[in-house]
């Protein structure tokens, strides 16, 4: 067969696609558990940090996640309960845009949303160095135990990029991020969100 | 004969030739990714495996492939290799792939692996391809490095994420942002092309005094 006839350029571009997607396919479905457990594992450890579970490695994250958190049933969108040393709280995701795209996050707090336990950064894209911080500890640290007069918090200007955080725990209010201002509004916005779901969704 | 060869591809893609500063090839992900050491290096080490498999497995198949779908070819190879990275560190590195995000899938438009699919593999033996690959992306990869090392030690005082600079230093804003990769590959080309126009300017000066003593 000439090389440049219609019938086998067909053919062989035909063969050569089938060829590579085998393979691809093959890889896919044999990575595809390992991807679901990475996948399972990101949302567990976030929810776990949110509600300031500690946890060692993956298989332990696990088994505290199946002992401590029950998944909330009839809650809108996904929410997580636990009862930490007594006290009952109550985790849900929260999304929002930030400046470049979407910001989600879990959010736990007392069922009544009066009062953060934590937050934890599942996903986003902001600036890396500026908005980007918003996973770092002395940001997120913030929120951990903070008051929320009202079910709200206020993420003030003021700090600056060396990382100091605002450490009163009663004013209902974080520092936020120099440079990043826009960032920080909007994470503002997707906590008060949350807190405002949480309290709606956490009722039974 | 053959290792001479592969000596010249090597000098050719690392200095005379090189992606970056002379052929000006991969310019975004240049300016996407270099803000971070580890990203950068993941980031480079992918196009190097992408470029020298796809070089390799298209200069194999290169008596087979029809001139008129030569280019479909090229980009179904190239985007096997390249999603085959992005499932593998999915499973294997979720954390890195979550930080590259869309960058990966993106090798695939990368010119450099066309470029050398295009310029070299068509014409030359597989495993000389692959070192054509191979080099290309070290090329690729050295300088995105060097200019990664400058971005994070101003942006962020890290190095590889571990802290360098002491407390006190400013990070500088504009490092973490694309348009001070613009200036930085804009300087290594400037001095990657000044020295290179010297020592061809030397070479002619030695010429032309050996003809003169004729």
């Amino acid at each position: 067969m000439k090389k440049d006839s219609m019938l086998y350029v067909v053919i062989f571009t035909f063969a050569v696609c089938a060829a590579f997607v085998v393979v691809l396919a093959v890889a896919n479905e044999v990575t595809k558990p390992m991807v679901e457990a990475n996948k399972l594992f990101a949302t567990r450890s976030a929810v776990l940090g949110a509600l300031g579970i500690p946890y060692a490695n993956a298989a332990d994250a696990s088994a505290r996640y199946d002992a401590q958190v029950k998944e909330l049933a009839g809650a809108v969108g996904k929410a997580w309960t636990s009862s930490i040393d007594g006290v009952e709280y109550i985790a849900v995701e929260a999304a929002g845009p930030g400046l470049w795209g979407t910001i989600r996050v879990i959010l736990a707090a007392s069922p009544d949303g009066e009062r953060v336990r934590g937050i934890r950064v599942v996903a986003q894209n902001e600036t890396p160095g500026l908005g980007g911080r918003i996973e770092e500890p002395w940001f997120l640290g913030q929120f951990e135990g903070e008051r929320a007069p009202g079910g709200r918090v206020a993420v003030k200007a003021g700090a600056e990029a060396s990382g100091k955080a605002d450490a009163d725990k009663e004013n209902g209010r974080v520092d936020g991020i120099s440079g990043a201002t826009r960032t920080s509004q909007s994470f503002e916005a997707i906590v008060n969100a949350g807190l405002a779901a949480l309290k709606a969704g956490g009722v039974r | 004969m053959m290792k001479s060869k592969a000596y010249a591809v090597l000098k050719d893609n690392l200095w005379t030739n090189n992606p970056i500063f002379i052929q000006i090839l991969g310019i975004c992900s240049t300016l996407a990714v270099t803000n971070n050491l580890s990203n950068t290096m993941i980031m480079t080490l992918g196009v190097t495996f992408a470029t020298a498999l796809s070089s390799l497995t298209l200069s194999a198949m290169k008596g087979l492939i029809p001139r008129k779908v030569r280019m479909i070819i090229q980009v179904v190879v190239m985007s096997f290799y390249v999603i085959l990275l992005d499932i593998l560190l999915r499973a294997y590195l979720p954390d890195v792939s979550r930080q590259l995000g869309p960058y990966v899938g993106l090798i695939i438009t990368n010119c450099i692996l066309m470029g050398r699919a295009e310029a070299f593999a068509q014409a030359n033996k597989p495993l000389l391809s692959f070192w054509d690959g191979l080099t290309s992306g070290l090329g690729y990869m050295s300088v995105l490095m060097a200019i990664a090392v400058v971005r994070e030690l101003l942006g962020f005082g890290t190095l590889f994420g571990i802290r360098v600079m002491p407390e006190a230093f400013v990070t500088w804003t504009i490092m973490i942002m694309a348009p001070s990769a613009f200036f930085l590959v804009a300087m290594v080309m400037w001095w990657a092309k000044t020295l290179q126009a010297r020592r061809v300017a030397a070479a002619a000066t030695t010429v032309a005094s050996k003809e003169a003593k004729k």
